[in-house]
């Protein structure tokens, strides 16, 4: 079963090992220190900690998001940083407001190279299962069989609402959202989808369904909105993937042009905008 | 129903009647309005009320109205906002005052509400400004929200009584006029977050980021210099003209302003100064202890987490802020509000309502705590002082007379 999840109340792990001294991201040649020292206890409030938490909850809709269920955070407890943040965080399902348990992660952002996307693993205990099948078998049945191709735009709309048959449908552009932003995140970002321009289903001969949507991304730390376009399949087998993702300039005088990416899985190609103008 | 509109036409003119058609009320509206410079009040028709509140209950048969009623659980374009403020003071004419106090690019009216009981004393007094950022739409909700409350209860709860009695509070629900304008033009700009101030220098996008074009470090971090930028502190501090109009009110009455709010969304979070990393305020602590406690009560309401920090811990570093300017010229307490929720500035309307429950109990535990300091400790030590003197006389007076 898939699911869409946020992380709520991160708690402390710390572990002493060697590792970078924590600085300002911004610090050249930090990275080279080699000391053995402590992991430094971050601050939960602090943005540290909560930046590291939101890319574990990307990775871990891309793991296990869908269109059906829905996580939500709530406030890290606490966190460690070395190179890498070690956090403890309890997981809450958004849709049916349901606390999933305990799970523990390691977030690695590479400092050498901001491009690199952040390496996260992620385990959680046993109470972390969403059945969704029922609902994603019906909704992938329905698709399957109607008549005409799907579609919806501006959601969610203005004032925040969001039809109920457009909801899965909100859920799925956060998921695929999950596998950009986990990509493009680093210390210096914090990344959620902010809206579904619109998306439309395509025709597709295989098992999977397959949808194109326009989404714009909200990066906390810039301030800017990130329109991407991608390509996404999904199914109740195969879960969802990104199939292509472009990325559209802003403004008239951004110099850089669009950058094109495909598969979903992370490839060498520099596919970074210039999103970060702080 | 010819001297219905007849009447309405001609009322029109002199009174504040409502610009949105499809609410027509026909509540007699008195207009109060005091300059901001000049502090002169001037009342206008408020005596001919009466005379025409005969006509208009006869408009409200006719159109089968119920009294006026404004619903704070939707999000309301300007023009209504506007109406809205009218009406408050028109309906709370001996504590609710309209000053307007500046304009925009576009040379919009800003305005707030001064709130309070009369005194003959200058007052000591709490700042609020809601609409900074344009697409952070329940931030005006929330100021509208605010002043509602406080009418609502100041009668009643003698607690609320006592702040309006010895505090005066200036709420300006929308201060990025242009900015909010714009995002309800259509779909495309409903994320706006800055001015409407064109770009200098050849660069060709609109706006500033208002939140850092104060003078508090300006331009030095968490900002580009790109004016794309959604972070463009503007070509010079207080480029805007919104900026020079909190400014120019703020400024003369900062010995009298003890508590300064800017409200702001999403990200639950409740931040003081400084939001420049290398500059700590010197009640920090203070300050600190104050935030937790505003969170524990917003957590009270309906069980919803509000991280606290300083703006440059627990957000982001940047500099120009509103609060750290506020902090900077001398303002003791200094807050930064952004509501729910983490992760949309589409809050969806069924949120407002308990969006606001809850700051109003933050907003409130920071008020109270503020006012008490001011208010009651000076009472306490007068009265300690008293006690201390009596026992002393009593003592010596029994044991060495």
């Amino acid at each position: 079963a898939h699911t869409v999840l946020y992380i709520t109340g991160l708690q402390f792990v710390l572990k002493l090992t060697p590792h970078t001294p924590a600085a300002s991201p911004s610090v050249p040649g930090q990275e080279d220190i080699q000391a053995a020292m402590p992991v430094e206890e971050l601050d939960p409030s602090h943005y540290p900690a909560t930046r590291a938490a939101k890319v574990a909850e990307h990775f871990i809709n891309t793991r296990y998001g869908s269109p059906f269920a829905w996580f939500g955070s709530s406030g890290v407890k606490k966190a460690g940083l070395e190179v890498r943040a070690k956090l403890h965080f309890t997981l809450k399902e958004m849709t049916r407001n349901q606390d999933m348990g305990l799970c523990s992660a390691e977030v690695l952002f590479h400092r050498a190279d901001e491009r690199k996307p952040p390496q996260v693993q992620c385990t959680c205990s046993g109470a972390f299962q969403v059945n969704t099948s029922a609902e994603e078998e019906d909704l992938y049945q329905r698709l399957r069989n109607a008549t005409s191709l799907l579609s919806g735009s501006d959601i969610p709309n203005s004032v925040g609402h969001i039809d109920p048959e457009m909801a899965p449908f909100w859920h799925l552009g956060g998921v695929a959202s999950s596998f950009i932003m986990l990509r493009e995140s680093n210390e210096s970002t914090l990344l959620n989808m902010a809206h579904i321009d619109n998306f439309t289903q395509m025709e597709t001969k295989d098992a999977q369904l397959m949808f194109q949507y326009d989404i714009l991304l909200h990066d906390m730390v810039s301030q800017e909105i990130l329109k991407w376009k991608l390509l996404l399949s999904w199914s109740p087998d195969g879960g969802v993937k990104v199939l292509e993702a472009e990325w559209d300039p802003k403004c008239r005088s951004c110099e850089r042009a669009h950058l094109t990416v495909t598969t979903g899985i992370a490839a060498e190609q520099e596919m970074k905008g210039d999103n970060n103008n702080v | 129903t010819a001297l219905i509109l007849t009447s309405y036409y001609i009322l029109s003119k002199h009174f504040y009647l409502p610009a949105n058609y499809k609410n027509v009320q026909c509540t007699p509206v008195c207009k109060q309005r005091q300059h901001a410079k000049s502090n002169k009040t001037r009342t206008s028709f408020c005596h001919a009320c009466f005379v025409t509140h005969g006509i208009l209950i006869f408009c409200r048969l006719i159109k089968g109205h119920e009294a006026r009623n404004y619903d704070y659980t939707i999000y309301h374009p300007l023009a209504e906002i506007s109406t809205w403020m009218g009406q408050m003071v028109s309906e709370n004419p001996d504590v609710v005052t309209l000053v307007d106090y500046g304009s925009t690019y576009e040379n919009r009216t800003i305005s707030l509400l001064k709130i309070g009981l009369k005194s003959d004393v200058t007052k000591k007094a709490v700042w609020m400004d809601c609409g900074i950022h344009a697409r952070e739409w329940i931030s005006p909700a929330f100021c509208q929200y605010f002043v509602k409350e406080i009418l609502r209860t100041y009668k009643t709860d003698s607690k609320v009584e006592e702040l309006l009695k010895n505090l005066d509070f200036y709420i300006t629900p929308v201060l990025n006029v242009d900015g909010y304008l714009y995002t309800w033009k259509d779909n495309t700009t409903r994320l706006w977050r800055k001015t409407r101030s064109p770009g200098t220098d050849g660069c060709d996008c609109i706006g500033t980021d208002l939140n850092r074009n104060f003078e508090a470090n300006w331009g030095m971090v968490g900002v580009s210099q790109n004016c794309c930028s959604n972070v463009y502190p503007g070509f010079k501090a207080l480029s805007e003209a919104e900026a020079r109009s909190v400014v120019d009110f703020v400024e003369p009455r900062k010995n009298d302003i003890v508590c300064f709010f800017t409200i702001h969304s999403y990200g639950q979070l409740i931040l003081f100064p400084y939001g420049h990393p290398n500059v700590t305020a010197p009640n920090y602590n203070e300050l600190a202890e104050i935030s937790q406690a505003a969170a524990k009560a917003i957590k009270a309401v309906h069980g919803m987490t509000y991280t606290v920090g300083s703006f440059a811990e627990a957000l982001y570093p940047a500099a120009g802020s509103s609060m750290d300017w506020a902090r900077l010229i001398g303002i003791p307490f200094a807050f930064t509000f952004e509501l729910r929720d983490e992760g949309s500035f589409e809050l969806p309307e069924n949120q407002i309502l308990p969006t606001c429950e809850e700051t109003y109990a933050g907003v409130h535990s920071v008020i109270t705590y503020v006012h008490n300091k001011i208010f009651y400790s000076a009472a306490i030590t007068a009265s300690a002082t008293l006690w201390t003197t009596l026992l002393a006389t009593w003592f010596s007076c029994t044991f060495f007379s």
